[in-house]
């Protein structure tokens, strides 16, 4: 009787051992079976999907062992779900994110860090003010890399070539672009006929004046003992007023363009309403897809004041902390980012690759669709200053879209706008020096 | 009297036999009873707990036990009141246009018309959609270029954007959604006013008017007071369909408690604060609901 209820046990534990393990997806799996891994991406245009699976299929038929499975994510609603599958411990293994999220995500230890584990030839490759854009505090006072960016996005001009040529105007080059002034001159002088000499869509404005805001200097946060703080200085102010200034007084842009979104100026420049559209270097693919035939655009490089530089942001691939086989897929990872791949990619998104390999690809400085012209203003891209900030999620949807918009749309001054950007903000930022 | 009177003596008589019965009772209701505490109870309690607490998201996070420091917070957050306030001009605006419509609609229906019977199910169409598909489809009526609204209006107004109109609009859609159950409700209440009273009025010389305030509008009143009760806290509740439609834009001037409770659990990854957010809303709505219902219930008698 005795020797049966010992058995018993036995069988029990063996059972209950061989449950834990086969709940582990796969762990006593390993090794026999292909590793599976799961690859979250947020492409959306449609060559830019196709270009993730076709490189996914790629590595899958070159290895068996590491099976890759795609999942679509959107951009809409990306970080919501990340923050549900990281507290439910089963996360994508492989991540498509931007770096702004990754800081926050970095910080409460949800995501691997990578800084030892990649592999040199990568790491070379990419300039180090891009892995500046991936490295963030882990929360326990350390530093790490927390991804690995591969797509950057600058702010370039979208000008229709027939009422520049009209206006007489310097047509500006990568080596010698507008000043800010030069731009305020030129869109005075397209206003006129009905057309405005600019639109600036300006539905999610803070990112956007962020970045702008570092051609002359100002950089809106300020840290000193390891206390981050708002600032709006005489700095900060210039982009503002500027922009504010072309709206109401030059009455050079369009005010009914303010509440669009970055595309939305799209229809109202194709029909000469909109001499120049400021946007991310992206939209080359819907201008260039959807102007009307007999239609001329050009691309015209990012302005300058003080500085030519503009704060970057990046498109990353990240490892979870929680992934089962994360050296498997650091390996993915860097095939998926090498050099070749990185152009296509990019040429997929219409975005610039962070790769000096992929950047050297004769596709990426052809003057078709302006490449060159977007190519050359990575350059300036240097590490946005609001990404090491803790809370600028927060401070950016409760405190500065409101205020910016308010301001835009001419209900509060320059002065009201300095004052509730920096109290408001401060109070949202303490709660995370906590 | 009586029955109270008796309900001791029976007791008593056989005490064994009611002990035994309890438990029986109990292992029968146990089924029923487990997922209510699982599913239920449990997370409503760890709910409760975490408001009070510090509790953040994140791998490496420590949780403690703070109090009421987190109620102090919510009480100097200007933020969280000013999305009470537009929950509560949402809630209110929407339980009460809502109410008026779907009133003359179960009038209409309970009207002996041509084609009643398809009628009735049109009215049912918004029912049959989930929120989510209610507010994309919504989307792109509010379009400013593409959307039906502005080419019926030849209007140029971008719906869901502006300052001024993103929450009206945002009433509109609320509305109709909620139309089908508080017309079906009403509508069954409506058939249960008797015919004798209304002709009983009618001989009376009352006129139709007449009739509807002094014999229809009293007669439903016990069914007005519980749907306006159930629509009010299925109002306030609301997430699913301001998410799709505005994410609580244009600069927070569509974002109702809930939503502001969920940015704050699920994009800034404070648990503990949102947690307090929840049961403070929950003890704002009972407050509200508890009035309503003492006010009419006294009007009543």
């Amino acid at each position: 009787m005795r020797r049966w209820s010992a058995a018993l046990a036995v069988a029990a534990v063996v059972l209950a051992a061989g449950c834990s393990s086969g709940g582990g997806d796969g762990d006593g799996a390993a090794s026999d079976g292909p590793v599976k891994l799961r690859f979250l991406s947020l492409a959306w245009q449609k060559e830019s999907i196709a270009a993730n699976k076709q490189l996914v299929d790629e590595w899958n038929k070159a290895n068996p062992k590491i099976q890759v499975e795609y999942v679509q994510g959107s951009w809409d609603n990306v970080n919501d779900q990340l923050v549900t599958s990281f507290e439910a411990g089963d996360p994508p293994d492989v991540i498509h994110d931007d770096s702004p999220a990754l800081s926050g995500f970095a910080s409460r230890g949800f995501l691997l860090d990578l800084s030892s584990s990649l592999p040199s030839e990568l790491k070379s490759d990419i300039p180090q003010a891009a892995w500046d854009t991936v490295t963030f505090g882990d929360g326990k006072g350390g530093q790490g890399v927390y991804g690995v960016p591969f797509l950057q996005e600058s702010q370039v001009l979208y000008a229709n070539k027939k009422l520049l040529d009209a206006s007489g105007v310097r047509i500006p080059t990568p080596d010698a672009p507008w000043t800010w002034d030069e731009f305020a001159e030129a869109t005075k002088k397209m206003t006129k006929g009905g057309a405005y000499g600019v639109a600036w869509p300006m539905k999610s404005p803070v990112n956007k004046v962020l970045t702008l805001g570092l051609n002359f200097g100002g950089t809106f946060f300020t840290t000193e003992g390891g206390k981050t703080r708002v600032k709006v200085g005489a700095e900060e102010r210039e982009v503002l007023g500027r922009i504010h200034d072309q709206l109401y007084k030059d009455k050079s842009a369009d005010p009914s363009a303010l509440g669009m979104g970055t595309a939305d100026p799209l229809p109202g420049f194709f029909a000469g309403k909109y001499a120049i559209v400021p946007a991310g270097v992206y939209l080359r693919q819907q201008v260039a897809e959807q102007a009307p035939s007999g239609f001329e655009w050009v691309t015209l490089p990012p302005l300058k004041d003080v500085t030519a530089e503009q704060g970057a942001t990046s498109q990353t691939l990240s490892v979870a902390a929680d992934s089962k086989h994360s050296q498997e897929a650091v390996k993915f990872i860097s095939f998926f980012l090498n050099g070749p791949n990185q152009a296509k990619l990019a040429k997929g998104d219409w975005l610039l690759p962070t790769s000096t390999s992929a950047a050297a690809d004769p596709a990426m400085t052809s003057k078709e669709n302006f490449w060159d012209v977007a190519t050359a203003s990575a350059k300036n891209l240097v590490v946005a200053p609001y990404l090491k900030v803790d809370g600028y999620d927060e401070w950016k949807s409760k405190v500065a879209t409101p205020v910016l918009q308010e301001y835009f749309a001419n209900k509060i001054s320059l002065d009201e706008v300095a004052k509730r950007l920096v109290e408001e903000g401060d109070k949202v930022l303490e709660r995370y020096g906590r | 009297m009586t029955l109270t009177a008796a309900r001791p003596a029976g007791t008593r008589r056989r005490p064994a036999q009611s002990g035994a019965r309890a438990r029986e009772t109990f292992l029968l209701l146990l089924p029923a009873l487990v997922p209510v505490l699982v599913l239920s109870v449990g997370p409503l309690v760890y709910g409760i707990l975490l408001a009070f607490t510090d509790a953040r998201s994140g791998r490496n996070t420590e949780t403690s036990f703070v109090g009421l420091a987190n109620f102090a917070d919510l009480l100097a957050d200007g933020d969280f009141w000013e999305s009470f306030r537009i929950g509560m001009v949402w809630a209110v605006s929407v339980t009460v246009l809502q109410f008026l419509a779907s009133l003359g609609l179960a009038l209409l229906l309970n009207q002996d018309l041509r084609l009643r019977g398809f009628a009735r199910v049109l009215a049912l169409v918004p029912w049959a959609m989930p929120p989510v598909v209610i507010g994309l489809m919504w989307r792109l009526v509010y379009h400013p270029d593409a959307g039906i609204l502005n080419a019926v209006l030849g209007t140029d107004v971008d719906w869901l954007n502006d300052f001024s109109v993103a929450l009206p609009a945002v009433i509109v859609v609320g509305i109709w959604m909620g139309m089908p159950q508080t017309t079906v409700v009403l509508l069954a209440g409506l058939q249960n006013v008797p015919k004798e009273l209304h002709e009983a009025a009618g001989v009376d010389g009352a006129g139709v008017w007449r009739r509807f305030w002094s014999v229809t509008l009293p007669q439903l009143r016990p069914v007005i007071v519980a749907i306006t009760s159930l629509d009010f806290v299925w109002n306030i509740n609301q997430f699913s369909l301001v998410y799709v439609l505005t994410q609580g834009g244009p600069g927070g001037r569509t974002r109702l408690p809930m939503l502001f409770a969920y940015e704050e659990a699920f994009r800034y990854g404070f648990f503990g604060y949102a947690a307090t957010l929840g049961v403070a809303i929950t003890i704002v709505v009972l407050a509200v609901l508890g009035l309503y219902l003492w006010r009419q219930m006294r009007e009543a008698d």
